[in-house]
Order: structure tokens, then sequence, then C-alpha cells
């Protein structure tokens, strides 16, 4: 100790953190102290020039050069098809619905979901251009640069039998290490497959449904969907279009989560967020907006008596079955630097939602893909309270790494010896030892501190585990304060795991 | 005692937030002339913040352009859970994270010239002032940002925004995207650091006296 004024002190000191007495006391000793006289000087300099630098202005800028910078930066995502699709984009769109009115046609009882980028407002289809329009017929219009092809990765499977997916006509067990691309045919069973193809768009095949991959480019995607999907579209430039063909009737989305479900007898779409348009061959028109729902028998005309608001359920039921979009998507970086992680349930017959680093992913059994570390995993108790059910080391993706695996614990946390542990925790604690590991800080001026530890104890008494948890002391206090806590000794008694909070 | 001021935002009036609903809503989908009202409304706010805590104003444009790309990009994970210019504060506030940590990883080309310049409000450059009042204002000004530089990216950022912009941890934390004990534990160690530099390397090293 040198006996100086730490020159943190004076700050508070101008900032009136200190009281009355110990601004005296800094100031009885500056007075003496040539060296502390000095530094508070300084500090007072420095902090009399903050309110001026909070006052600088923004100097000039070029504005308008960074404003058609951030628009073009904005806008290119949406206009990557090259300038070439620009110029085909007029003659392509009458074909391009066309052919998706064909389809629609030949396909009874598939759903057909097309997204395009560079198209815009709808024209009515007719079968005769449909066949340029997929380059079957003589009217096809050759591209002069093809447009980026896209690539979807498996972000998710859930379902009781997490490998009962089919790729292409073959059971897939390597799902997320594939790069799925147009051509490509999914095919569930009990399983939901989450696909993720672009930054905020992706798409969740449910249960007993197919998938083709159509088309599946940057200005051209098309779905081709038998069954249930769910869909969250990024936001569309307002040339862009985003269409959903089933049966007869074509929907018009922009940037939205909706749902649509198709069976032999009836269309249904469900809209989360945005709004869409749906269109029967005839051209007539209803919206179906956020929190609202359009039921459609097959063949049927569309009229706004269909529309209806969504309940508070299928509103939730929507809202749960939002595709998992990973938060930075570059498909080839993530299928090699990702790989995918398997939770299964302790008991089969109870549901257990579950929660990876704190996001919720729905009930286990399911595979997510996540990077490689350690992951916390928690599952949800009968009572709706998130628990933490384990971490898992998941290794980076490679030729005979086993799948990382975590089976949730099929018995709730022991909680009946947590009073009587708690006590002799409480009563086994040093509390010498314990202040020798704050008293540095403490010295320093970090006081009304706190630990929280997670511990478990078996029935002879021994300590399962102890984690620290969460705390505001520096890393090498933390340590100190848990070897303490390590060294407390438990009797026999009843099992415990439990969370403590200690504050120092 | 240092009188804390509410922070100069170099922003237009507020809208209130009916109106900043609106053009969000607008800007959503995709309508040109809100994206460009939400550009011209926030422009100089956005170069201020960023002015203010880099300390120079090098490349100041591209990272104007690379915090309205990120905003526009990612207004549609927008929640509303905050007002929107202190969403594109927090933006702000991670470009210029970002840029901190990019220098340090280069030779540090510190642009404290910058802050001698007629940058500084010039309201301040009104007043009758002395050359040396001047002089030793701008030399005040370059210690801090030459303090600010030498601690860690993550601290110097915590201590910018309570030190100087006058945050409480709640709001910091909400900006470096942390929770408060985390934010205060950082501030405690900067607060160290920085006012140990600012007394200058004669400094005790440890303190004993806490009064």
């Amino acid at each position: 100790m040198s006996g100086h004024v730490a020159p943190h002190r004076w700050a508070d000191a101008f900032a009136g953190r200190l009281s009355d007495a110990e601004l005296a006391a800094l100031e009885r000793h500056a007075s003496r102290c040539p060296r502390c006289q000095k530094a508070r000087e300084r500090v007072e300099r420095a902090s009399g020039s903050f309110d001026a630098i909070r006052a600088q202005a923004a100097p000039e800028l070029p504005w308008d050069s960074v404003r058609a910078r951030v628009y073009w930066s904005v806008s290119k995502e949406r206009r990557s098809g090259a300038h070439a699709a620009v110029r085909r984009r007029r003659p392509a769109r009458g074909l391009v619905y066309g052919a998706l009115g064909a389809l629609a046609v030949a396909s009874a009882g598939a759903l057909l979901v097309a997204a395009r980028t560079e198209s815009p407002a709808p024209a009515p289809a007719h079968d005769g251009v449909a066949a340029s329009a997929t380059g079957h017929g003589p009217g096809a219009i050759a591209a002069p640069v093809a447009p980026a092809p896209l690539r979807g990765l498996v972000t998710r499977i859930a379902g009781i039998a997490t490998d009962d997916v089919l790729v292409d006509g073959a059971r897939a067990h390597d799902l997320f290490a594939r790069q799925l691309a147009a051509g490509s045919v999914l095919a569930t069973g009990d399983a939901r497959v989450d696909v993720q193809f672009g930054e905020a768009s992706a798409f969740a095949l449910g249960p007993r449904s197919t998938l083709e991959l159509r088309r599946f480019d940057v200005q051209n995607v098309e779905l081709v969907v038998s069954g249930t999907v769910d869909v969250e579209v990024g936001p569309r430039a307002p040339d862009q279009r985003f269409v959903v063909v089933a049966g007869a009737h074509e929907v018009e989305v922009r940037g939205t989560q909706f749902r649509v479900r198709r069976d032999g007898s009836t269309t249904e779409i469900a809209c989360r967020h945005g709004v869409v348009a749906v269109r029967d061959r005839a051209g007539a028109q209803v919206e179906v907006g956020a929190g609202r729902r359009v039921q459609i028998a097959s063949g049927a005309a569309v009229s706004p008596a269909h529309v209806v608001a969504l309940s508070v359920d299928e509103l939730a039921a929507l809202s749960d079955a939002s595709p998992v979009r990973l938060p930075v998507w570059d498909p080839a970086a993530l299928a090699t630097s990702s790989a995918p992680l398997e939770i299964s349930a302790g008991a089969r017959d109870v549901r257990r939602d579950v929660r990876v680093d704190g996001i919720e992913l729905g009930p286990a059994p399911l595979r997510v893909r996540v990077m490689p570390g350690r992951h916390t995993v928690e599952a949800m108790d009968r009572h709706g309270r998130f628990r933490r059910a384990g971490w898992v080391d998941v290794a980076a993706p490679g030729a005979g790494r086993p799948l990382a695996r975590l089976e949730i614990p099929a018995d709730p946390p022991r909680s009946a010896g947590v009073a009587q542990r708690r006590r002799q925790l409480r009563a086994g604690i040093d509390p010498a030892r314990l202040a020798g590991c704050t008293r540095s800080i403490a010295k320093a001026g970090l006081t009304d501190t706190y630990v929280q530890i997670e511990l478990a104890v078996d029935e002879t008494g021994a300590v399962e585990f102890l984690n620290v948890i969460d705390t505001d002391l520096p890393s090498a206090t933390a340590r100190c304060v848990r070897e303490v806590l390590a060294d407390v000794r438990f009797g026999a008694g009843a099992a415990a795991t439990w969370r403590e909070r200690i504050d120092l | 005692m240092i009188a804390r001021v509410k922070r100069d935002t170099g922003a237009s009036p507020p809208l209130d937030p009916v109106d900043e609903a609106e053009l969000i809503a607008r800007c959503r989908a995709d309508d040109r002339a809100a994206h460009d009202e939400l550009y011209h409304r926030f422009r100089r706010q956005v170069a201020a913040n960023l002015y203010r805590v880099l300390g120079d104003r090098t490349d100041l444009d591209d990272l104007v352009q690379e915090v309205f790309v990120i905003a526009f990009r990612g207004l549609e994970r927008f929640r509303g859970d905050a007002r929107l210019s202190t969403w594109l504060y927090r933006i702000c506030v991670n470009v210029a994270l970002g840029r901190i940590r990019s220098r340090k990883r280069r030779p540090p080309p510190i642009g404290l010239r910058d802050l001698d310049r007629a940058a500084i409000d010039p309201s301040l450059t009104e007043r009758p002032e002395t050359p040396d009042r001047t002089l030793e204002r701008q030399r005040d000004q370059a210690r801090v940002y030459r303090a600010l530089e030498m601690l860690a990216p993550k601290k110097r950022i915590v201590l910018y925004l309570h030190e100087i912009e006058g945050l409480d941890l709640k709001e910091i934390a909400y900006l470096v995207d942390s929770n408060p004990v985390t934010v205060r534990t950082r501030l405690f160690y900067a607060r160290r650091e920085f006012y140990r530099v600012i007394a200058g390397d004669d400094a005790p090293a440890e303190e004993g006296h806490e009064a």
C-alpha cells in the first residue's frame, strides 16, 4: 500500500459520488502530497473536457454519396440475379406464371410455392406460355447469365423418429451434411424438417409431407409441396414477388410468415405476419392479413367471406412453427463448420420442450445444427419451467466423428432435501476464508457482490457438481470463492440439486 | 461536481412513437421514400455518435454507411422495445467497437488531429476564446482519447458510455448487448485503468487511500 489516492477516486469526487467526509479526507491527503495533487488536476481537466466531447457535432460528410452507397448495399442482395435478369424479366414473367398455372393444374393435390425476386405485378397465367417458361416449349428465352443457385441447409429435424426423412427417395442419415439444391425431394414420416435457404428465409416441412425443390436459385424458388409447409420469407422489394399456387388458387406474399396446408379437398392459408393476397383462376382476389386465415375448397372461387380471424391457439401454433434460422447465413461455411446435436427425451411419453443455449427449439427428440463447442441444454419440467439438463461438447464435423448426443434425464431435479442441504451449506462456509477472497476487491471499492452457484449433493453427502453460474466477481475472486464453497462438507441425507445465491 | 447534460444526439427533432412506428412500417415495406426519411433524420446523429466514440473522422463515411446498411437490413427484426434512435445508437456502438478492434490489430493511425479542427461544436468555437485556452482544451481532449486508446475495446466502450455520455449501467448493457453486472465489473476496471493513464504514468499503481 502506497497510501496515495487512486486516480479514479478523484473522478468519483468530481462526479459527486463521494460523501463529504470522504472528499475531505482525499483533499487533506492531496494538500500534503504533490503527486496526488498533480493527479487530481489532470483528472479534473480530463473530466472537464467530457462535456466538450459530448457536445461535438457531426462533421460534414458527403451525405448523398453515403446514401447512394447505403441504397446500393441494401438493394444489391435483391438484385443479385444479375442485370441480365432484368432484361428478360418482362417476357419471363408471364411465362413463369403460365408455368405455375400449368404445374398447379398438373399436380392436383400438390402445392407449388414460387418465390421470385425480380417480377412486377402478376399477369394471369395461361397454360400455353407455361411450357415456355419452364424451358420445354419453343418460346423459351435463354438467360444470358444463369442465376446463382441457392443452397438449403437443414437446421433442425424434430419428431419421434429423427431419421425418418427421405431425400431423393433414400433414407438420409447425413442430412445435416448435405446442401439441398434444385431437384432435391424431401419426404417426411413423423419428423419435421427445417431448412434455411437465405439469411431471413426458411421453411419447415411438416410430418407426412413431401417437398420438391423444383427451382432453387436467387431469382426463382419453386417448392412443390404436398402436405404442410410453414414458410418464413425475408422482406421483398416492391418489384419482388413471392407466389404460392395451390391448385386453382394463387397466393401472393411479401416478407411474411405463413402456413399453407393442402390436402386433397381444401387449401388453407394462415398468415402470421404481413399480408397475402389469394386469387383464383378467374382473377377474383381476397387479402389475408396478419392473424387471419382462409380455407377454400379445391376449385372454389375465393371470397372475402372465406377469411376469418385466427384464434389465439392457432396464432400460437403458427408462432411455434417458425422455422429455425441461423443468425449468420453462409451455407458454404456452415456446411463445413457446424454439426448436428441430437437431444433425446428420457421418457418417450412425456413432452419435454428443450432449449439449447437459451433458444427454445420445441419438444425433444430433435437434432439441431450448432457450432462446435460446449452447449447448455435445458428441458422443461412438468411445471413448465426450464431446468438445466446438462451440457454437451460438439466437435467440428469430420469423417468418423460420432454424432453429439444428450439424453434429457427422465427424473426431475431432486429437491426433497434442498432445505436440509442448504442449511448444511450455510453452516459449513468458512466466513473468514470467504472474506479473504473478496478483501482486495472490497478495498478497491467493489462491494455488494454476489455469486450464484448450482450444487448437487448425493445421499452420502458427496458433492456431485458445483458450478458458478452467475457472478459479478472477477474470475480470480470467483475461483477463490468456489474453492471455499467446495470445501464445505455434507453429511448423509437426501440427495438434492439446487441453486444458491450468496451475497458477499 | 461535473454536471451531467443530456446527450446531444445531433438528430432532427424526435419523432413521436406513432410516427416512428409508421416510419418503421413503411421502411419494412421497402418504401424508398421512408428509407430516405429515416436516413435524413438520423444521419447526423449516427455520424456524431461514431465520431465521438472513435475520436477521429478517418473513414467516418464508411462507418456511417455500415450503420445504415445494418439498420435497414435489420429493421425486420427490430421489435420496438427501444426507441429507434436508441436502437441506431446500439448499432453505432457495435460498429465503433468493430472499428476499435480492427484498429488495435493494425498500426494505430490515431486521428486525434481532427479534434483540433473545426469539427468541434461550432458553439464552442464561436466563443471568444484565447488561443491558449483553445490549445489547452484540445490537448485535454486529445489526452482523453489517448487514454481511451490504451484500454481494451470492450472496456473502452463501456467507459466512454458511462463517463462521457453519462449513461447508466442498464442503458449501457442494452447498447453493448450485455448484462448490467458484467458492465459494472468491466466499468470498474476500465475506470481504474483510464484514470491511471490520465493521471500520468507516474501515478500510483495501487491505491491505498480510499477515504
